[in-house]
Parts: C-alpha cells; sequence; structure tokens
C-alpha cells in the first residue's frame, strides 16, 4: 500500500483511507440532501409508473368488417376462429380464446369488437432513445467523412480547397448550433421542400435536416481535429513515402491517415460524446428524439423528477457506451 | 564510349526564408557517375543535407538543374514519383512506418508504386530482410527493434523498388556506438555490389575506405573534392585542414 509515485513525501496508508471515506461520505450526502429536499416540496415519488414508457402491452381490437351473424366460434387450441356469414359473404378472425366478447347466433354490424389480443410494444422512451440513436449515428457518419475531407483541404496548397475549408469551419463554429437547426429546418428546409412540392416529389422529412445539421457542425470541428492530427504526424513520414516514389493522396492514405486516426480517436470520442447529447436540440423541429419524447412523457404523467433522471441515465448508457467502445478501438490500434 | 554521369548537378541555388534570408546552397554542381560512391562532409549549416535532398526534391532547389538518369528534376513536367522510385533515400531518424509490421514496410511502396503483387513483393522483401540480416524480424513492429536494426530495414526499404541511386542523410547519427557498424556493414556491401551512392555523414573511416570521391562542403559550396586518399592526406584548402583538423 501507499508506493511513493509522487514528487512530494510519501503519503501514510490513512491518507487514502482517510480522503475516500471522506469522498463517500460526500457522495452519500448529497443523495441524502436531495432525498431531504424532495421530501420538502412533498413530491410523490412514482417510479412504478416509470416502466410502462420502456415498454407496454397494447390492447389491439378484433373489429367485425362487416355486417352478420356468428355462425360458428371452433376452437384452436388457445385461439378461437370465429366466422361471421352476412349478406354478401363470410369473413372469419383468430383471437385469444380468453378475450371472445359474443357468442355463436350474435348479431354483430361492422366495427363491432368481437374480441382483442395484446401486443407487446416499445414505449415512448425507447422510442425516443431508438431515435436518438439512429441520428447520431446518422450524424457521425456524415460528419466523419465531412471532417475528413474538410480537414484534408485544409492543409491542401490549392487556394480554393483551403479557404472554402477555412470558411466552412469559422462559420459553423461561430454560431450556436440551435441557430443553424432553424436555418436548416425552417429556411433550406422550406425552399428544398417547396420546390419539391412544385415537381411534385415527396417531401424530405424534419430527421434528415436534423442529421444534416448535426453532421456540418461536427464537421467543422472534426476537420480541425483531423487537420491536427495529421500535422501532428513527423513530417519524415510523409518525406519517407514521398521519397519511396509514393503519390501525395498514396501517402496520406497509407502512412499518415492511419498514424493521425490513431492519435484523434480520444479527441474524436470527446466530440461524438458532443454530438449524441447535441442531438437533444433536435426536439425543436419536431424530430421526437429522446429529450423531446421525455417532455411529452413528462407533459402527461406529471412525474417529471423520475422521467428526466431516466432521460440523464440514458443518455449517460449511449455516451458511455460511445466512450468504452472507442476505447476498445483504441487499445486495438496499438 | 563513357556512360553520362547518372547525376548531373548544374549550378543550383537554394534559399530557406527563415524568415531571414539564408542562401542554403551557393551556385553547387556536380557530377556523379554510374557505380560511384561520393561521400559529402562538412561542418553543421554547410547545406550538404539540403544538396541531398534537392536530390530526390524533398527540397526544390531555387534556380540551376538537376539531371538525374537523362531526366531534369527541376522541370515541373518531369514525374517526379517515378524519378523517385528509382532513388533511394535513408534518414538520419529512419522514418520506418510504426503502423506497419517490418515486412509491411517493405512490401507497401513495392505494391502501390511498382505494382507487384504481393506474393512478389513479400519474397523480394524477405530476400533483402535475409541480405541486411534481419529476416527473423520481419513480423516486428519497428519501435520492437534496435536503432541499428530499423536503419537496415530502412536501407532494406529503399532498396526493395531497386533503385538506380541510393541517398544516405547521416544515416548513422542518430546510432549508438555499438550499432553504427552493423549498418555501415550493409552500405559497404552495397558499394562493393556496385551501387551508385551518394552518402552525408560524419564517419570518415567509412569515406576513407569506401568512398570514390570525397566532397567537401561550406556555407552552401562545395570547397574541395577528391579521392579519399589525396584529400585526407594532402587537402588543399586551409579550411578543409581546419575542418580535418577538428574532426580527426
Amino acid at each position: 500500500m501507499a508506493t511513493y509515485t509522487g514528487l512530494d513525501r510519501p503519503k501514510s496508508k490513512f491518507y487514502y483511507q482517510f480522503w475516500g471515506f471522506a469522498f463517500v461520505l460526500g457522495l452519500c450526502g448529497v443523495m441524502a440532501l436531495l432525498y431531504y429536499s424532495t421530501k420538502q416540496v412533498e413530491y410523490t415519488w412514482r417510479w412504478n409508473r416509470v416502466p410502462q414508457y420502456f415498454i407496454y402491452d397494447d390492447k389491439v381490437n378484433i373489429r367485425a368488417e362487416m355486417e352478420g351473424t356468428i355462425i360458428s366460434i371452433e376452437e384452436a387450441g388457445e385461439d378461437v376462429l370465429v366466422t361471421v356469414r352476412g349478406d354478401d359473404g363470410e369473413e372469419s378472425h383468430t383471437l385469444p380464446q380468453s378475450s371472445l366478447l359474443l357468442s355463436q347466433g350474435d348479431y354483430v354490424y361492422a366495427g363491432d369488437s368481437i374480441g382483442f389480443y395484446t401486443q407487446t410494444k416499445p414505449g415512448i422512451l425507447i422510442e425516443g432513445l431508438l431515435l436518438t440513436l439512429e441520428v447520431s449515428a446518422l450524424a457521425i457518419i456524415f460528419g466523419i467523412l465531412l471532417g475528413l475531407f474538410t480537414g484534408l483541404a485544409r492543409i491542401s496548397d490549392n487556394p480554393a480547397l483551403r479557404w472554402g475549408a477555412i470558411v466552412y469551419i469559422e462559420l459553423i463554429r461561430g454560431s450556436p448550433l440551435l441557430v443553424q437547426i432553424f436555418l436548416w429546418y425552417f429556411v433550406v428546409g422550406t425552399v428544398i421542400n417547396s420546390m419539391l412540392s412544385q415537381y411534385g416529389i415527396g417531401q424530405i422529412s424534419p430527421l434528415w435536416f436534423g442529421v444534416m445539421a448535426l453532421a456540418i457542425f461536427t464537421g467543422a470541428y472534426t476537420a480541425e481535429i483531423v487537420r491536427a492530427g495529421i500535422q501532428s504526424v513527423h513530417r519524415g513520414q510523409m518525406e519517407a513515402a514521398r521519397s519511396l516514389g509514393m503519390t501525395y493522396p498514396q501517402a496520406m492514405r497509407r502512412v499518415i491517415l492511419p498514424q493521425a486516426l490513431r492519435r484523434i480517436l480520444p479527441p474524436l470520442a470527446g466530440q461524438f460524446i458532443s454530438l449524441v447529447k447535441d442531438s437533444s436540440l433536435l426536439g425543436v423541429i419536431s424530430i421526437r428524439e429522446l429529450t423531446k419524447a421525455s417532455r411529452e412523457v413528462v407533459s402527461s404523467s406529471l412525474q417529471p423528477f423520475e422521467i428526466w433522471i431516466v432521460c440523464a441515465i440514458l443518455y449517460l448508457f449511449l455516451t458511455f457506451t460511445l466512450s468504452m467502445f472507442v476505447q476498445y478501438l483504441e487499445r486495438k490500434a496499438i | 564510349m563513357h556512360k553520362p554521369p547518372i547525376i548531373d548537378v548544374q549550378s543550383i541555388d537554394k534559399f530557406f526564408y527563415t524568415p531571414e534570408r539564408l542562401q542554403a546552397l551557393n551556385r553547387v554542381s556536380c557530377t556523379v557517375d554510374h557505380g560511384e560512391v561520393v561521400v559529402i562532409i562538412g561542418p553543421s549549416g554547410s547545406g550538404k543535407s539540403t544538396f541531398l535532398r534537392c536530390l530526390n526534391r524533398l527540397e526544390y532547389a531555387d534556380s540551376g538543374h538537376i539531371i538525374i538518369d537523362g531526366v531534369d528534376i527541376l522541370d515541373p513536367k518531369c514525374d517526379i514519383n517515378a524519378i523517385r522510385a528509382e532513388v533511394g533515400m535513408v534518414f538520419q531518424s529512419f522514418n520506418l512506418f510504426p503502423h506497419k509490421t517490418v515486412l509491411d514496410n517493405l512490401t507497401m511502396a513495392q505494391m502501390t508504386v511498382r505494382g507487384r503483387s504481393k506474393k512478389e513483393a513479400e519474397a523480394k522483401g524477405m530476400a533483402l530482410l535475409e541480405k541486411v540480416g534481419i529476416a527473423e524480424k520481419f513480423a516486428a513492429k519497428p519501435d520492437q527493434l534496435s536503432g541499428g536494426q530499423q536503419q537496415r530495414v530502412a536501407i532494406a526499404r529503399s532498396l526493395a523498388m531497386d533503385p538506380k541511386i541510393m541517398l544516405f542523410d547521416e544515416p548513422t547519427s542518430a546510432l549508438d556506438p555499438e550499432m553504427v557498424g552493423e549498418v555501415l556493414d550493409v552500405m559497404k556491401n552495397l558499394a562493393r555490389e556496385g551501387m551508385t551512392m551518394v552518402v552525408v555523414t560524419h564517419e570518415m573511416g567509412f569515406a576513407r575506405e569506401v568512398a570514390d570521391r570525397v566532397l567537401f562542403m561550406d556555407k552552401g559550396e562545395i570547397l574541395e573534392q577528391g579521392a579519399p586518399e589525396h584529400f585526407f592526406t594532402a587537402p588543399t584548402l586551409e579550411r578543409t585542414k581546419e575542418f580535418l583538423g577538428q574532426i580527426l
């Protein structure tokens, strides 16, 4: 215990025990304070109401499609086969026996409920989580491609490419993401969708404008990370590759980028974790990602404490998984 | 019939702006014949590395002509990548590709530049590793090798391209003293096989033993040149005597 690592005098073993204990105590203190303060506002915790927003059983009614008489009810294991005969033919429905509401000889009108079955469905929070995942994954993929291209353009000799990259990076980094999302959806989106409708082509959904806004925002930051990574590779590497007769693109692809990408994995991970969290802004253009889904649940359930805590934990789950994945890549790359 | 020189440098200048203007090369001319081993010596900052780097256009000379095997590489229209494939270069800091294995270091350019198949490139690579004496390390990563081994891999990497000329930029300066010998041995064998070599080095023993000609550079100019026996025993210029007096 207490192997000496620092530049100061070695610590006694009680040092670690004491401060370790102090940390746990502090943590418990914060929890207790939180609990105490919610008691003060007389908030009723109802954690049992939370699971239904993850998964729930939906009751689907089975209705008659025509007017007629039920002529037969045949049992088939757990299910029953109900046959209705009307003026212009017969129809049959399969449904669980336990849910059967009618009996043989009953007269039904079109739209009458014969029975129902239950279906397990993902709740609104899970749907939001999946949408957040989808939007983030798409934005990360496009962001990497855009960032890689812009990073390379940024260090290119070609003035058009270089200045283009600089303008793009400065513009995007200089305005708030929320404003950019509004611009993409309400300005660019309106223009594109009205043009599309003029030509009678279908509309582009808000999701794609959201992905575009996020990808372009991330691309600018990724470009600077990529540029720094490329420049961190010793220039001797490029010289060695070129002196063997490799062209610039060959040397970039086979020698410089593989080394640069390894080094920029940690900052890239940080950037993409930011992106997952920034996707919470997409609620403003009616994309029902996790945050917007949570807001809807809060307004219907009136359980803000539980839902927002769960929402934060779900984000933590996403970002932590991403961070673990990148750490795995880093370890594999060495 | 005398073959034309394989390297013909005609009056090149090179300026650096750092930011003050610095003339690194001042009207340097020289020729190197097929199979000749030329050693360049001189104090640091004399422009010898710059001169060497001009020969495969890692530095672009500002004026003059550099004819490599009949092609003027200062002509912007020349295919510099094709020239570089014929001119191997060995660096002071090895510059092996650290993310690739030793064998992959040798095969990469063969496949991308020479268009050889993987099998062909690997056979060639293994033969060269055998030649420089580290065939057993083919699967290692460069940072698992000693400096001397890395430099021998770097030489093998250049040789894999079947170059007509080899340039060496202080190949032993970054090595521990006990590893200098193994690298110099590889270079001596290469010279004996008739490779055209231009070597910037501080190894006077190597210059004496292997060089056909020694060039002495100072302040961006070639001050004196001659066969090593003449050069080391009876230099003509005071500056050369002074330099040799300091290092020998």
